[in-house]
């Protein structure tokens, strides 16, 4: 009894603070924004954030009876790997120490989790809509207080002092002939209201912070059908708004542009268009994921300085430098002004406002019609009643829609409450659009920003001449090894065998039996000679591959390996002989890691083609976590690959199943009868 | 004993048929390709055909599928293929009749004369001859069989003697044992490997290759 009595007498008081949260989030929420700007400080805002929002959740926890999950995600960042030559890589650039590289990581972990991102709707929107019910038990409490303390003589004083407006007099009964018992009467009734609705309104608060600060729960209203085509109206609405600002960001790089370029001629173009493009490839990125559609960078690979020349001096375009680092930096702008995708993205950036404009249409129906018109009525009371009983100015229920109306005599005819079925209708009208908007928008995008088919052949040239250029490398190691082996190996042991016969001449006639023992031993050095050749021709191309193809090949590979192996194979036919060798080395690859490292128990080979992929996929059961950045001889397989434009992909949780799938695009040739 | 031989290279071939003739055998035909060597063995029955897997025309393995497909024709017709290198995968295509008279020999083997003569003449009698290197293979894996790993070292090297095809008399002469001593081994091994025994050699060593391929 006594913790009830506490519990209602206390939730006023609670109402107020979180409240009072809320507006120091929302206040605090932007020196956090810019902040970020900082990169350095930026771990630390987050952290500050989820502080913030923490204190919510414990607080829903506390007095709202609502248990509310820290919603983030669970386990490490990532940690920066070691590369061979002892640097440490980020995004193409090297750092001696593990530190920034980590920052770095850290930071994007953060930043792809979902909950970071509705933290920060929390502190900005959400948080202080929420406290608007926290607020309401205490605001209808101090309302009826003041009205009913107003109606004695102290208030009258006090009202006086402070020269409150002239309606909310009358309505405290201050002026003559107001009726003070009405103000007695109701202010009694809100206060006792504000005192009873406490806890209840705490627990609907507590709901309030589950909903959005909560993991995200998907409930029946988003997986049906009707819901989560709302919703995905909605999202798209917002993101052909994210993308109407990011157009702008470009328009106003443009905007720079154009007026460095008056001071500095071309300089300024090169530089700031080359320090655009991560934001044009994000762009690029959001368009591709959220219209469904292929974008890919489009941007020139940049070609090293060559040189020196006889003269000893390095040549970019027709002038000559002394030295490399400034030859270096010379190529820096003809590299980008001659790059056409550079001038594609000034264009784009001129007229992208343009193209995202349609983005106004569902945002302004959304914002200003579902949420303006339809919520804001739903909301209405919590404010405009205390705000009411506190100062008698009685603010219509359907003020925004004057508002929105205004001066548009006609709108002043229709009743006020078809402003909310009109705000629900403005809405589904929105999520209607939003589809199209943003296919539209993407597809604006598409047209200035995809890669020319120059551009794409302009790529296509630099992976050929890499990939090449690889396979040339893996060949010519390949033959050391070989010459190696064999010259260690097999034709040292015919020497030996050489001498041996050599001498077994000479001893023939004055010593049989020690030519016989020379003999044995010749024998003895030609079979370890076969033996070594048998291993060298194995890794060099295993002879039942020639003999039987992939399949039987890699069979013939379970049948060896250290752990029971189940193949299963769907092959009309074969394929081209150095892509058969290609997978059938990869796949004792992954028979060896899933023996080695994976600690697996089975593992299954399945290879089949379709679609003019040739697809092999190896799983174990082992216990996964494998990294593909960490194994050597899985990028070197990736290298081998992809000569063939092939595909290695490696799905490995921790915990396993370890997936390997590796995709050679090639045709099979004429069929022959498996004998399995 | 009649032999039919198939080799493609000729020095290798005369040579097989130098040392198959000087140890008394007769060489009834001596083919280069798959499609010779399969109507040599329909029309000589040879009492042992001794056979390269990789032949021409296509140089895959024509020459095991021939004997394969003669062996079909002719059941127990016995066979000793030789090869560069030895692959479990044909091993057990070989034995996947059950019918014995198979040998599966690695080239060099054939330094040995008095060894690789031996082969020839226990595949000939209906025995068996497993390269060294495909048992060795099949024992490699104690991960797959569990049973194995409770043989004793002696009872594995008696196991790796009768899997290669030889007899008790021949095992214990290798292992310096009795004939008596090794017959209680393999009573042991065919105890803990949980197979019926058998008094008949050669059905005894195709229960243990095949016991050992069924336990991949």
């Amino acid at each position: 009894m006594a913790g009830m009595i506490r519990s209602y007498a206390l939730a006023p008081l609670r109402g107020l603070f979180l409240a009072l949260l809320a507006a120091v989030g929302l206040a605090a929420s932007l020196p956090l924004m810019i902040s970020i700007a900082l990169v350095v400080t930026y771990p630390a805002v987050l952290v500050t954030v989820r502080w913030m929002t923490g204190v919510s959740r414990r607080l829903a926890g506390d007095w709202g009876r609502t248990v509310v999950e820290p919603p983030y995600r669970t386990g490490t960042p990532p940690v920066p790997v070691q590369r061979e030559d002892g640097w440490y890589e980020h995004q193409g650039q090297l750092y001696k120490s593990p530190g920034y590289p980590q920052f770095f990581l850290r930071m994007e972990w953060l930043t792809e989790d979902p909950a970071t991102g509705r933290d920060w709707m929390w502190l900005l929107l959400l948080g202080p809509l929420g406290a608007l019910l926290a607020l309401a038990g205490p605001a209808l409490l101090v309302a009826g207080v003041l009205a009913v303390a107003g109606a004695g003589a102290a208030g009258r004083a006090a009202a006086t002092a402070t020269g409150l407006p002239e309606a909310a007099l009358t309505w405290w009964g201050l002026l003559p002939g107001g009726p003070a018992w009405q103000a007695v009467a109701v202010g009694v009734a809100a206060a006792v209201a504000g005192l009873l609705a406490g806890p209840a309104l705490l627990r609907v608060h507590g709901r309030w912070v589950r909903h959005w600060l909560g993991h995200a729960s998907r409930s029946w209203w988003h997986t049906s059908g009707f819901g989560a085509w709302l919703s995905r109206g909605g999202h798209d609405t917002w993101k052909a708004v994210l993308l109407l600002g990011l157009s702008l960001t470009g328009f106003t790089v443009f905007l720079v542009t154009l007026l460095l370029t008056m001071v500095s001629g071309g300089f300024g173009i090169a530089w700031l268009a080359y320090a655009i493009r991560p934001m044009v490839n994000h762009y690029r990125r959001l368009c591709a994921s959220w219209g469904g559609i292929e974008l890919p960078d489009p941007y020139r690979a940049r070609e090293p300085v060559t040189g020196p020349g006889p003269d000893g001096r390095y040549r970019v375009g027709r002038t000559l430098y002394a030295t490399h680092d400034g030859a270096h930096r010379a190529g820096f702008f003809p590299w980008i002004l001659g790059d056409p995708a550079t001038w594609r993205d000034l264009l784009w950036m001129a007229t992208a406002p343009l193209g995202a404009l349609p983005a106004v249409v569902p945002a302004v129906l959304l914002g200003a019609g579902y949420f303006g018109l339809f919520w804001q009525a739903l909301f209405w009371p919590l404010w405009a009643v205390p705000l009411g009983l506190i100062t008698g100015i009685w603010v219509s229920p359907w003020y925004m829609w004057q508002l929105l109306t205004l001066g548009i005599p006609a709108a002043a005819a229709v009743p006020g409450w078809l402003s909310v079925p009109i705000g629900l209708a403005a809405g589904l009208l929105a999520v209607l659009l939003a589809r199209p908007v943003l296919g539209a928008i993407t597809a604006w995008a598409w047209l200035l920003l995809a890669p020319t088919r120059s551009a794409r052949l302009a790529q296509r040239v630099v992976h050929l001449a890499q990939t090449r250029a690889d396979a040339v490398d893996a060949q010519s190691a390949e033959l050391r090894r070989i010459e190696r082996d064999l010259h260690d190996g097999a034709q040292a042991r015919l020497v030996a065998v050489g001498l041996s016969l050599g001498a077994v001449e000479q001893l023939l006639d004055r010593d049989p039996d020690a030519a016989r023992a020379l003999l044995a031993q010749a024998r003895e050095t030609s079979a370890a000679a076969l033996s070594d050749l048998r291993d060298l021709v194995r890794g060099i191309h295993p002879p039942v591959l020639a003999e039987r193809g992939l399949v039987d090949a890699v069979r013939a590979l379970a049948l060896d390996a250290a752990l029971p192996v189940q193949v299963h194979a769907d092959l009309d036919g074969q394929p081209p002989a150095p892509i058969a060798t290609a997978a059938y080395f990869a796949v004792a690859e992954a028979l060896a890691n899933a023996a080695r490292h994976a600690g697996a128990g089975r593992v299954g080979v399945d290879i089949r083609h379709a679609g003019g992929l040739l697809r092999v996929t190896v799983t174990d059961d082992g216990r996964g976590g494998a990294d593909p950045a960490r194994g050597s001889g899985l990028s070197g397989l990736r290298r081998r690959l992809a000569t063939f434009d092939g595909t290695l992909a490696l799905h490995s949780p921790p915990g396993g199943p370890t997936v390997l799938t590796m995709e050679i695009p090639c045709a099979l040739s004429s069929p022959r009868t498996s004998t399995c | 004993m009649r032999v039919v031989l198939a080799e493609d290279l000729y020095l290798l071939r005369e040579g097989l048929v130098r040392l198959l003739e000087a140890h008394g055998c007769t060489v009834a035909a001596a083919v280069e390709t798959g499609p010779d060597l399969l109507a040599a063995l329909l029309a000589h029955r040879p009492d042992v055909a001794v056979v390269d897997v990789r032949l021409p025309p296509t140089n895959t393995d024509e020459g095991l599928q021939a004997a394969l497909a003669a062996r079909r024709q002719v059941p127990g017709l016995p066979v000793l293929v030789l090869s560069q290198h030895v692959e479990q995968l044909y091993a057990r295509e070989l034995l996947a009749d059950g019918t014995g008279g198979i040998g599966y020999l690695l080239k060099d083997r054939v330094f040995n004369a008095d060894q690789f003569l031996d082969a020839v003449r226990r595949v000939a009698a209906g025995g068996t001859a497993m390269d060294p290197e495909v048992i060795a293979k099949l024992l490699q894996q104690p991960s797959r069989n569990v049973p194995l790993a409770r043989l004793t070292p002696r009872e594995r090297a008696v196991l790796e003697l009768m899997a290669e095809g030889r007899s008790n008399a021949a095992i214990g002469q290798k292992l310096f044992l009795s004939e008596s001593a090794v017959g209680k081994h393999t009573a042991s091994i065919f105890g803990k490997l949980d197979l019926a025994p058998s008094d008949d050699d050669n059905r005894r060593v195709l229960a243990v290759l095949a016991y050992l391929n069924g336990a991949a």
